[in-house]
């Protein structure tokens, strides 16, 4: 059997050359990204930073885990998808052959042991070639983390035995989970279909398609209503699951929607001849259209739905900060310039926000032992009555009349830690210790937000005067807040925007944390769908020789075919397209749901930049690839290619 | 001959026990489709193949030849009726038993050679019995390669032989395993005249040195007149039958049959 598989592999190669691919992808992906994983689980920091800074690498270390393994993740998810649907692909493409196996003597058995073993080797061949790749994709995520500012230039890799090993692991994994259900349909191929000259025409539509692809939209419909009443993580989560899911679906489902988007295409385009062909083709071909499709599905409804995401979630983040800031201009200073402005004409509240350098620890028992943490960022000293005047978000507990003194209100960032008021923290103030009793907190924001907010009354003048700080103004009536801008400018303080500008600021730098995720990520997934997408179409042109042929003997030139074939190609191309764009609106309905829950508004932003990008680009590749097929296809003699029987 | 040599009689794989035909269909239906709207490709068939002969099945397009050949070889199932294949009733065969019988029992030849376009000449031939787990060696291939005139084509691919050659090809893989029938579906259908008659020679030596059992689809009457007998179908119906048919005998009732 492994003879067989042997030979079919290097007689046939154009039909596993992406699957390959894409294990060897796969296997270097995961591999990389468990080793930079690893080395991020013991962040070595730089010396001779100051508390914030060491914080803030600490921080690019935590996002730098993530991002590894949500690519070691979707990298898994998108080889098993890949593998599968280009096995099952070439199982319908070798329908004929394998009923022969059957007609000679093979066991059902047999068949799935011969599948089986294709995608072993498979798997070993990827591997194989993957690890190599690895050590590559290694350094160009290590270079690339580094770039977008989330490690340090310091950071290194150590080569850990273990990983390869692994990865090897995944890599066969991969291959034989891709290829399972494809070798159990193979196993129901009758001998008799070897007989059947038109031995393709088996139904696309199976009973085990229906199953998946209706528990698939089944479960993506279930988290669009569960991310309706979910928290923003939780509607993150179900963003990424609905894309995963939708796609999957879809693309199982697609053989259904092929024959309406052919007749739409018909109605759309008005038919010369070759339309016509293609149009024929597109409806006769249904499973090769959607093998085509289904990884543009894949690429459009991650990338879109993603993009979307993150994009929606700043976009409502900046919105929430809109709406819970009551003032005019949000000023940008030191503590010391900021003494300055209520004293400037026009300026009827000054909310001074001094992020100031000191340590506050929280104690937290657990299983008996007691734990502290020490924060030093996102503690802000505040003028309790001007920032109740200029905040609109009401505490959670307590009330913040009563932060004065020795006493200290737990930010959105402390929520979930539930600090409860009464209980007393400790604080270090410049080498001076001072004990802080918790009075009250507010509710958790969609942005991370403050850790603390302390009475400035109760710190000495040094810790807040260099302090950066913001200041929420409110300008009092009768005056212009422009005219109230110019001469807080002309104060000295450079920085003066509206609250609007502010808040749009806001989002843009919280969605730059994201844009930067979202390139390693979409660059993966990108790459992925674009190898998928060749591959199906160049599996599809090379077994569509005799059928080229046919059309040449009945009349068409080369130029002819070839503009059919590609012709329908793109129509392949848009169908993948607007399935995927429809997964990923259902996505963003789920995050819109989420976000009007959690601020009243729903916000969704489009990322229609992106759109346009991949639409382009899809259409563009997939009618190059065709186009290229359909040439090197119809290269021989029609004649020949008709006469053979073989 | 080198059929007597290689594959002596005696040497047949699931023989049926003595007196017993080969192939018997009795009283067979195959209809397709629903139960108002369909069709019966065979009605009411019954036929009896004796070991050691030649039987060409013969009629018009639609005739129901090829669905008789699928339902006489297992391959299709009958609706109603009885097959018996090599002594055995095969009506009902779960797949594994089918599966076993296709390994040792019969052997195909198609129009279409179907050969296996990855794999050698040799490795063509070799596969059903390593399928069956069946340890060939390769002077034996060889020999039964020897036997259709291809010694020297082993190595080559089914894409680099000529028609005739694939089909010989396509015999010496269903002749490997000694089976106590061989189906034919236009097995010269896709060949010219000098290669057709080669291969009609070769199956005729296999009935008369080695008593092999055939039961052939044609529609050509100058092949059908190589067999023992002809049996003509219309409309899934057994209507006539030649015993030593003539090319001449042949091809005046099978246009009597069209008109």
């Amino acid at each position: 059997m492994f003879q067989m598989s042997f030979s079919t592999f290097r007689e046939r190669w154009e039909l596993f050359i992406g699957a390959i691919l894409s294990v060897a992808v796969g296997v270097a992906l995961v591999q990389a990204s468990m080793l930079v994983l690893a080395a991020t689980g013991d962040p070595r920091i730089p010396p001779g930073l100051s508390r914030q800074a060491e914080d803030q690498v600490r921080e690019g270390f935590v996002g730098a885990a993530t991002v590894m393994g949500m690519t070691a993740f979707l990298a898994m998810f998108l080889a098993v998808f890949i593998v599968s649907s280009t096995f099952s692909f070439t199982v319908a493409q070798r329908r004929r052959d394998l009923a022969l196996l059957r007609l000679t003597g093979g066991s059902r058995g047999q068949l799935r042991a011969l599948l089986l073993s294709e995608s072993l080797l498979l798997g070993l061949v990827g591997s194989a070639l993957g690890v190599p790749f690895g050590v590559i994709a290694k350094y160009a995520q290590t270079w690339l983390l580094v770039e977008i500012g989330l490690l340090p230039e310091s950071f290194s890799v150590p080569w850990r035995p273990w990983a390869v090993i692994t990865a090897g692991i995944v890599g066969v994994g991969v291959a034989l989970t891709g290829v399972f259900t494809a070798s159990l349909r193979a196993a129901r191929i009758r001998p008799l279909e070897a007989l059947q000259e038109t031995g393709g025409a088996a139904r696309v539509m199976t009973a085990s398609r229906w199953l998946f692809g209706l528990s698939f939209a089944g479960c993506t419909i279930a988290m669009v209503v569960w991310a309706q009443g979910a928290n923003l993580i939780g509607a993150m989560m179900a963003a990424l699951g609905i894309s995963m899911f939708g796609a999957v679906a879809m693309s199982l489902l697609s053989p259904l929607v092929v024959p309406f988007m052919a007749w739409l295409f018909g109605v759309l385009v008005p038919g010369s001849t070759l339309i016509g062909l293609a149009q024929a083709n597109l409806r006769d071909g249904v499973r090769r259209s959607a093998a085509t499709a289904s990884p543009l599905i894949v690429l459009v409804s991650l990338l879109l739905g993603l993009a979307g995401t993150f994009a929606s979630l700043a976009a409502a983040g900046g919105e929430e900060a809109k709406r819970s800031v009551n003032g005019d201009l949000v000023v940008t200073s030191t503590g010391e310039e900021a003494e300055r402005l209520p004293s400037i004409e026009g300026v009827a509240v000054a909310s001074r926000q001094n992020a100031v350098d000191i340590t506050i620890t929280v104690e937290e028992a657990q299983d008996e032992r007691v734990i502290t943490r020490d924060f030093y960022t996102g503690i802000i000293a505040v003028d309790a009555a001007d920032y109740a005047r200029t905040h609109t978000l009401p505490p959670s507990t307590g009330n913040l009349d009563a932060l004065t003194g020795a006493t200290v209100f737990t930010g959105p960032a402390r929520h979930a830690d539930r600090i409860e008021p009464g209980r007393v923290l400790a604080a270090d103030i410049g080498g001076q210790p001072l004990r802080l009793t918790v009075v009250g907190g507010l509710p958790e924001t969609l942005e991370a937000g403050d850790s603390f907010l302390v009475p400035r009354q109760a710190l000495p003048r040094e810790v807040w005067a260099g302090a950066p700080t913001e200041t929420v103004v409110q300008v009092a009536p009768g005056h212009d807040p422009d005219a109230v801008a110019e001469r807080i400018g002309q104060a000295g303080v450079s920085q003066v925007r509206r609250v609007s500008e502010w808040a749009v600021e806001r989002a843009e730098v919280a969605q730059a944390g994201n844009v930067k995720i979202l390139t390693v990520l979409m660059g993966l997934a990108g790459l992925y769908a674009l190898m998928a997408v060749v591959n199906s179409v160049v599996i599809a042109g090379t077994e569509r020789r005799r059928e080229f042929a046919v059309s040449r003997v009945t009349g068409l030139t080369q130029p002819q075919v070839v503009r059919t074939a590609v012709v329908e190609a793109t129509a392949v191309a848009v169908i993948g397209l607007v399935l995927g764009c429809l997964v990923a609106g259902v996505g963003l309905a789920g995050i819109a749901g989420a976000v009007d829950k959690a601020i009243g508004v729903p916000v969704v932003a489009v990322p229609w930049t992106l759109l346009v990008a991949v639409a382009i680009g899809s259409v563009g590749i997939v009618a190059v690839t065709s186009a290229i097929t359909a040439a090197i296809a119809t290269k021989a003699r029609p004649v020949s290619l008709v006469a053979a029987k073989e | 001959m080198s059929w007597n040599q290689h594959l002596g009689a005696g040497h047949r794989q699931g023989m049926p026990p003595p007196g017993y035909p080969a192939v018997e269909l009795h009283q067979v239906t195959r209809f397709y489709g629903a139960k108002n709207t369909g069709v019966a490709a065979l009605d009411d068939v019954s036929l009896s193949c004796p070991t050691g002969t030649w039987t060409a099945i013969m009629g018009p397009s639609g005739s129901g030849k090829s669905t008789l050949l699928h339902c006489a070889a297992g391959l299709d199932q009958v609706t109603r009726g009885r097959v018996r294949l090599a002594g055995r009733d095969i009506t009902a065969a779960p797949d594994s038993v089918l599966t076993e019988m296709r390994r040792r029992t019969i052997g195909f030849v198609f129009q279409s050679f179907n050969l296996i376009s990855s794999l050698t000449a040799e490795q063509n031939v070799a596969f059903p019995s390593k399928l069956a787990g069946v340890r060939v060696s390769k002077s034996e291939v060889r020999q039964v390669l020897a036997g259709v005139g291809l010694a020297d084509r082993a190595g080559h691919r089914p894409r680099e032989l000529s028609g005739g050659q694939q089909q010989r090809v396509a015999i010496a893989r269903a002749m490997i395993s000694r089976p106590a029938v061989l189906f034919a579906d236009e097995p010269t259908g896709a060949l010219d005249s000098g290669s057709a008659r080669t291969v009609l020679q070769l199956l005729r030596t296999m009935v008369e040195t080695v008593g092999q059992t055939i039961v052939m689809v044609t529609h050509d009457p100058a092949v059908a007149a190589g067999a023992d007998t002809v049996v003509f179908l219309t409309d899934g119906r057994i209507v006539d039958r030649v015993d030593v048919p003539t090319v001449r005998d042949v091809a005046e009732r099978l246009a009597r049959l069209e008109s």
